[in-house]
């Protein structure tokens, strides 16, 4: 699934690690979501949401091909 | 104290039970190994299985006693820990090694029940030996593989 995670984090100038310390994540965690291979829980995509003031719609872009991941 | 506290604190408390469970039963293995030396059992599995528990309690303990008085390397160490990533590729790997262990066991089961129809050749001890250490080793060696094939997919 994308996401703007990277851009976001970008505006913000956090560093990877940053972020991860923020939402209680592993750095390696933040660079998968970001590479878009791993699908956050609902837990996690709320916590992300949160921290930048966002719903999880506008943060994470779902389309009709993420059902087949 | 706040949730990521507790539960390096339960760990810790775990590793003293553990640190002492070790000892009291590699105490207890030594002390049997002595009084019972006659005995056609080896205790020495007792004492083993003692000094494992001990050095499991050790390792928490030096693991999450310096994580409790420092609160950067709690939020580090408690994120490596639970990190949802991280517990999905473990659950991931667990659940490969648990079917090739229950696979590997199946095949031993097949092989004992044709051997005593007499449709397979007994296992020798030796041969055995080998099958149950492979029991141990393959499904460690699946779990590690899927532990480093999921890291790159994920």
């Amino acid at each position: 699934m994308k996401n703007r995670l990277e851009e976001l984090r970008g505006k913000n100038g956090w560093s990877q690690q940053e972020l991860a310390d923020r939402v209680e994540v592993t750095r390696q965690t933040i660079i998968s979501l970001e590479k878009g291979r791993y699908n956050p829980s609902l837990t996690l995509a709320f916590r992300l949401a949160r921290l930048f003031q966002m719903t999880i719609e506008d943060l994470f872009l779902y389309s009709s091909e993420d059902d087949h991941e | 104290m706040n949730n990521r506290t507790q539960w390096i604190a339960a760990r810790v408390r775990w590793g003293w039970i553990l640190l002492v469970a070790g000892v009291i039963v590699a105490g207890v293995g030594f002390l049997l190994e002595r009084a019972y030396a006659s005995l056609p059992y080896n205790l020495r599995i007792i004492t083993g299985l003692g000094i494992l528990m001990a050095g499991v309690g050790i390792s928490y303990l030096v693991r999450y006693t310096a994580a409790l008085k420092d609160e950067q390397s709690a939020r580090r160490l408690s994120a490596e820990e639970r990190d949802e990533r991280t517990v999905l590729i473990r659950t991931r790997a667990g659940n490969r090694a648990y079917w090739a262990s229950a696979l590997m066991i199946y095949c031993g089961l097949m092989w004992a029940s044709f051997a005593a129809n007499g449709g397979l050749p007994d296992l020798s001890g030796d041969t055995l030996w080998y099958f149950l250490a492979a029991c141990v080793l393959v499904p460690f060696g699946v779990y590690i593989a899927s532990l480093l094939i999921d890291q790159r997919n994920f």
